[in-house]
């Protein structure tokens, strides 16, 4: 038998939204801080003047930005060269993130068809990583196995050449970045929508009340409709 | 796919090709054309940046001079930036490369970039040089010089996060003494410090190790540091051990283990206690630096603060641990350490601790530990055991009896020393269970142990111990013992001289428990004594025959027959084996042994098992009478 839960109508919801308060200035932190971490340079930009929220050195936006981009587009030896001039200590410091952009060097150069190449960079500059750390052993092995199908897209480890792993590399070299300018690696919006739906689903338990359903719309919504 | 033959020239030119390269860009360094040079710093700095390998090979060309001379003869900033940074890249947690960079003489040259106009040479110069003072080569700075001190002050003021950071690094890594502690702190360094505490990250954490550095058992240091803003500091270093970075976590802990073991006062909320043993027990998972500096933090709490070690005990500590040495992958020898002796503090009080350590089957774990190249794992190792083993709970002996020991390294010798004499207390003991654990745990340490080792061990039980052993009243012990003395006289001649020891009073027990109708079990051990005997010098046979056929013989008490008509295949096997060696035509005594055991009904005996059911007796009785045949009886 379930126990009754408390109704609590549209109209009392609204009324107990109205009385918590908000400060501007916290919400436009929130948007500052999502437009620079995702590295929306103009936008950060404009924001900052027409708000007037306080906000870090646009430049070293512009440099992660060009870091990403260079990954993002498989130019690898670019975003190393890059990351090198904006701070010699992260790679120096990263291992595994080091690895990560010297693994997606080869998959460029096995997706170019530079096959001698690539083998050449594999002998050269890979295997000593693994020699260097056999934590990385597994993934050296998967990635040179790339090297020993005819077909490479169409062997048992495909999914490095797709273009999701590029993504995946630049996404990592970016968190490095921001860590060590002491950002946050992650804006804080994304967390503060899981805090909603995580609290929804806590007191529905308790409680039936107006849900916000589309997050994009923010939109009330009783049961009943 | 290339074909077999490009593709193993293409290996073999990989390796001429990359030394090429790297001696092409290594004499572009020493270009008078300053674009030129600059092309090439770039290159080896953007070569050797995460490359330990590299690092390596232009070290070895020479590269560390060279870029120390474009360093010191340049002027222009972005020769000086790349330089930097390359010598910098070169002293990141590379020895070898702090030395080569610190013999180059840069330093003095690094130490000049810091008063640049240029921003970014200021960087790299700071970054550099923090990179040299991680290292134990780093120069030594003394503190009580006035110029010095100023200098340094000058660090701390900077607005520059990369200088700052150098000044605390500086503190960290040079400041040692009691001395150095407390002129830093009358210059006011603690007041400097905390500020830092609240900017950037990298700041709070070279904050936090240079406080943690300045306070180390140094109770008046540690007073003006709460004393600070009426204790305000020393809650935000607590705030920082919940801390989003793994990292501050660890250093707020580090700095909070500092302030306990100084002065443990300023801890008398059980809270914040439980809360650091925690934290620092989380912190172990941390795959990076971090996890390997929170194992030692651990040790350096726990120490000798039986409270806390109950805390730790409480809050799962040894399984945590336990399963993270069983994870099977490469630890850091400081991690190990870390582990070892935060595990030899959990057992060196409390019983519970031990016997939830010894249950958890970690004792070939505790083992490859004692045999690690690095000495402070394997000392940690050792004291670990050495606590365990204090316990004489019985059913941590369930455990020990599953040891298969190779102490193949000489510097063992101390442990294994130990570790034998605490067995064999253990086997006096009174419950059997402990005895029959103890015992098994030296019949394995016996298996193939080298005379060193068996010398070491009889030394300490000698014949009448053995004796003792051997006729202890459970049928189980004496079956141990007698499995033990098995693997004694096994391997060399020389082992077999044990059981001859005081007149052969070893053997002659033997022969006296194999005579009393022992169980199945205990046969087989004592009739593979003898086979092993057996095996050794004419002499070594012939007193084998002795025990065999005793003179006078009372009755026809011939058990050998009995043992050939067992139920049990092994005693079966174990007894055909002694015939063999006592009949092995390469003895002189041989014929007459043979005519003896023909005599007393043994050889005919067998001759009725042509056909037994096992077939390792079977095949055992086929030599036997192929030797009886070649002694021409039939």
């Amino acid at each position: 038998m379930a126990t009754s839960k408390k109704v609590i109508t549209r109209d009392e919801w609204e009324k107990k939204l109205n009385a918590v308060k908000l400060r501007k200035e916290d919400m436009n932190t929130l948007v500052m801080n999502f437009l620079v971490t995702e590295g929306f340079v103009e936008a950060a930009d404009k924001f900052q003047r027409e708000s007037g929220t306080k906000q870090i050195d646009l430049a070293t936006i512009t440099d992660r930005m060009a870091v990403k981009k260079a990954v993002q587009n498989g130019n690898v030896e670019d975003a190393i060269e890059k990351v090198n001039d904006l701070n010699p200590e992260i790679l120096d410091t990263n291992p595994e993130l080091f690895f990560h952009l010297q693994q997606q060097r080869l998959i460029e150069l096995i997706r170019q068809g530079k096959t001698e190449e690539a083998l050449e960079f594999a002998q050269e500059e890979l295997a000593p990583r693994g020699e260097e750390n056999q934590a990385f052993l597994q993934e050296l092995e998967k990635t040179v196995a790339l090297l020993v199908f005819e077909d490479a897209s169409n062997c048992p480890v495909k999914d490095l050449l797709d273009i999701s792993h590029r993504l995946k590399t630049a996404s990592e070299v970016n968190a490095a970045i921001l860590t060590s300018q002491s950002h946050e690696k992650d804006p804080k919006l994304p967390s503060l929508l899981k805090m909603l739906i995580w609290a929804q689903n806590q007191l529905d338990e308790k409680a039936v009340y107006p849900h916000i359903n589309d997050l994009s719309t923010g939109q009330l919504e009783t049961l009943s409709e | 796919m290339p074909t077999s033959s490009s593709s193993s020239s293409s290996f073999s030119s990989a390796a001429s090709s990359s030394g090429n390269r790297q001696a092409d860009v290594f004499s572009r360094l020493a270009s008078s054309d300053p674009e030129v040079k600059l092309k090439a710093l770039r290159e080896v700095k953007n070569q050797i940046i995460g490359n330990r390998t590299k690092k390596l090979s232009f070290l070895k060309l020479g590269a560390v001079p060279a870029i120390a001379s474009a360093l010191s003869d340049s002027e222009c900033n972005s020769i000086l930036v790349q330089s930097a940074a390359a010598l910098g890249s070169f002293a990141c947690g590379f020895e070898a490369g702090v030395q080569a960079v610190l013999d180059a003489g840069v330093f003095p040259l690094l130490l000049r970039l810091l008063t640049s106009s240029d921003e970014k040479v200021v960087d790299a110069g700071a970054r550099s040089l923090r990179m040299i003072f991680q290292s134990n080569q780093a120069p030594k700075y003394d503190f009580l010089q006035e110029k010095n001190m100023k200098f340094l002050f000058s660090l701390l003021n900077s607005e520059n996060e990369n200088v700052s950071g150098l000044g605390a690094s500086i503190i960290a890594h040079a400041c040692g003494t009691t001395v150095q502690q407390q002129v830093l702190c009358d210059a006011g360094v603690l007041e400097k410090l905390v500020i830092l505490l609240d900017g950037s990250l990298s700041q709070r954490e070279a904050c936090l190790e240079s406080l943690a550095t300045v306070l180390k058992n140094n109770p008046e240091a540690v007073s003006r540091f709460v004393g600070l803003e009426a204790g305000r500091y020393l809650s935000s270093v607590t705030e920082l051990t919940k801390d989003r970075y793994p990292r501050t976590r660890l250093l707020s802990c580090l700095c909070l283990v500092v302030i306990y073991n100084t002065s443990p006062s300023y801890f008398l909320n059980m809270g914040t206690k439980s809360s650091l043993v925690t934290t620092l027990l989380e912190l172990l998972n941390d795959h990076g630096q971090s996890g390997d500096d929170a194992a030692l933090g651990l040790s350096s709490l726990i120490a000798e603060k039986e409270d806390l070690q109950k805390l730790a005990y409480e809050a799962n500590a040894i399984k945590n641990i336990v399963d993270i040495l069983k994870t099977g992958s490469e630890l850091h020898p400081k991690r190990l350490q870390g582990l070892f002796l935060s595990l030899a503090e959990l057992c060196s009080k409390l019983e519970d601790c031990r016997c939830s350590f010894l249950s958890l089957e970690m004792l070939d774990l505790l083992v490859n530990a004692l045999r690690h190249k690095n000495a402070d794992v394997r000392t940690a190792a050792c004291i670990c055991f050495r606590n365990a083993a204090r316990s004489v709970k019985v059913a941590v002996l369930g455990a020990l009896s599953n040891i298969v020991l190779d102490f193949s390294s000489p510097k063992s010798t101390f442990i294994e020393y130990g570790g034998i004499k605490q067995l064999i207390e253990l086997s006096k003991s009174m419950d059997p269970n402990a005895r029959c654990s103890a015992l098994r745990a030296l019949r394995n340490l016996m298996f193939l142990a080298d005379n060193k080792r068996k010398e070491l061990f009889y030394s300490e039980v000698k014949a009448q111990g053995f004796v003792s052993l051997i006729s202890d009243p459970e049928p189980t012990v004496q079956e141990q013992a007698l499995a033990l003395l098995r693997n004694l006289v096994d391997g060399c001649i020389n082992s077999i001289e044990f059981v001859f020891d005081e007149d052969g009073l070893i053997l002659d027990t033997v022969g006296k428990q194999l005579r009393k109708s022992p169980q199945a079990h205990m046969a087989i051990q004592g009739m593979y004594v003898l086979t092993n005997v057996a095996s050794g010098t004419e002499l070594h046979k012939e007193a084998v025959m002795q025990q065999l056929f005793p003179q006078p013989q009372a009755e026809s008490n011939n058990f050998m027959l009995k043992f050939l008509q067992s139920h049990e295949s092994q005693l079966r096997s174990a007894t055909v084996w002694t015939i063999i060696n006592l009949i092995s035509p390469s003895s002189p005594g041989a014929h007459d042994r043979h005519v003896k055991l023909r005599d007393e009904g043994i050889i005919p005996q067998l001759k009725n098992m042509v056909n037994d059911a096992c077939l390792d007796v079977k095949i055992r009785i086929r030599t036997v009478l192929s030797q009886s045949m070649s002694f021409g009886d039939n």
